[in-house]
């Protein structure tokens, strides 16, 4: 179907190395896309990127925790070709009570999740980085609507990208970038699987009870990323979409 | 890291006076051991220690020794 089809779009996706960010890199591949992968690592993005179908995709290592830098290393991704997207995976997940709470928390979640965000749409919106149509998707999370113990910090982080995908959807109209966002419940990702390793069975089993559809694979989350950056979604402006498998309906 | 510099870092994570515990107490006479204690000592664990303790033995641990038995040699004497 046309409005799925990403052929001829350069789109950035973070946190490409792994988990919804790889999986998305691959849907987006697959539907004709030429995938900019970024991560940290160089080698686990180099075989993100030979995995993909199509191409020739770029892996393009730097640490989106430089927020500073981040204009202008876009500026310089896109210095041939414009970018039609960016898919922004990339985030950290850390349980922490507010017992424990501190300033370096606080930074180290806020700047890798929120302020990343704000950078990467400042650095999307100068002038030739972007194509005329554009689309920006940000990963939030179910956790920004349900009160977690020990994940409030992480919840407000991802709270915070719901908001900022409604500001930036309005503000970025004159520039013709369309900004939404996502919000997964719990994915089968290494970064789950790390949580998962850290709660008892007992626990486990709780949890996996409030996902009356079972937890989800990376690529459930990939298959709504790519249709917010198409032109399907052309008329689609500012939105959250859960991305839970009724999650939020129990 | 040394036990002793744990064992105060547990202090402040369950928000006991420094140098409360010795290691022999028992978690379930300690009032503030729940579970986000739990949670917490996971990330003490994850951020001093570079370690990620497993559920299913936290959950087994009876004594505040118990746990630091789970940290093996990651803690000197």
């Amino acid at each position: 179907m046309a409005s799925f089809d990403l052929g001829g779009r350069v789109v950035l996706v973070t946190g490409a190395s792994a988990g919804i960010g790889r999986a998305t890199a691959g849907v987006l591949a697959g539907l004709g896309a030429t995938v900019i992968a970024n991560g940290r690592d160089q080698g686990r993005l180099d075989a993100t990127v030979a995995a993909l179908p199509g191409g020739p995709h770029v892996a393009a290592p730097f640490d989106l925790l430089d927020i500073d830098a981040i204009p202008a290393w876009l500026k310089g991704l896109a210095a041939d070709r414009p970018l039609h997207g960016i898919a922004h995976c990339a985030g950290v997940q850390v349980s922490r009570a507010v017992r424990q709470f501190d300033v370096a928390h606080f930074d180290q979640v806020m700047h890798a999740n929120l302020a990343s965000a704000l950078a990467l749409a400042r650095g999307l919106r100068q002038a030739g980085v972007h194509a005329a149509e554009c689309a920006m998707v940000l990963v939030a999370s179910v956790g920004a609507y349900i009160g977690q113990p020990s994940n409030i910090v992480y919840g407000a982080s991802k709270a915070g990208l719901i908001a900022a995908a409604r500001g930036l959807a309005m503000e970025l109209l004159r520039d013709g970038i369309r900004v939404n966002a996502v919000a997964p419940a719990l994915v089968e990702t290494d970064m789950a699987e790390r949580t998962r390793r850290t709660m008892s069975e007992a626990q486990f089993a709780g949890l996996l009870d409030r996902h009356p559809m079972g937890i989800g694979k990376p690529e459930d989350v990939a298959h709504a990323i790519a249709f917010l950056l198409g032109d399907g979604a052309r008329w689609i402006n500012g939105i959250t979409l859960p991305v839970d498998g009724g999650h939020l309906a129990r | 890291m040394r036990r002793e510099d744990f064992l105060r870092d547990m202090d402040e994570l369950l928000e006991l006076d420094p140098g409360t515990l010795t290691g022999r107490e028992a978690l379930a006479d300690l009032a503030s051991w729940d579970s986000l204690a739990v949670i917490s000592f996971i990330a003490l664990t994850d951020e001093k220690l570079d370690t990620v303790i497993d559920g299913e033995s936290l959950a087994k641990a009876a004594t505040v020794q118990n746990l630091l038995d789970l940290l093996g040699d990651r803690l000197a004497a």
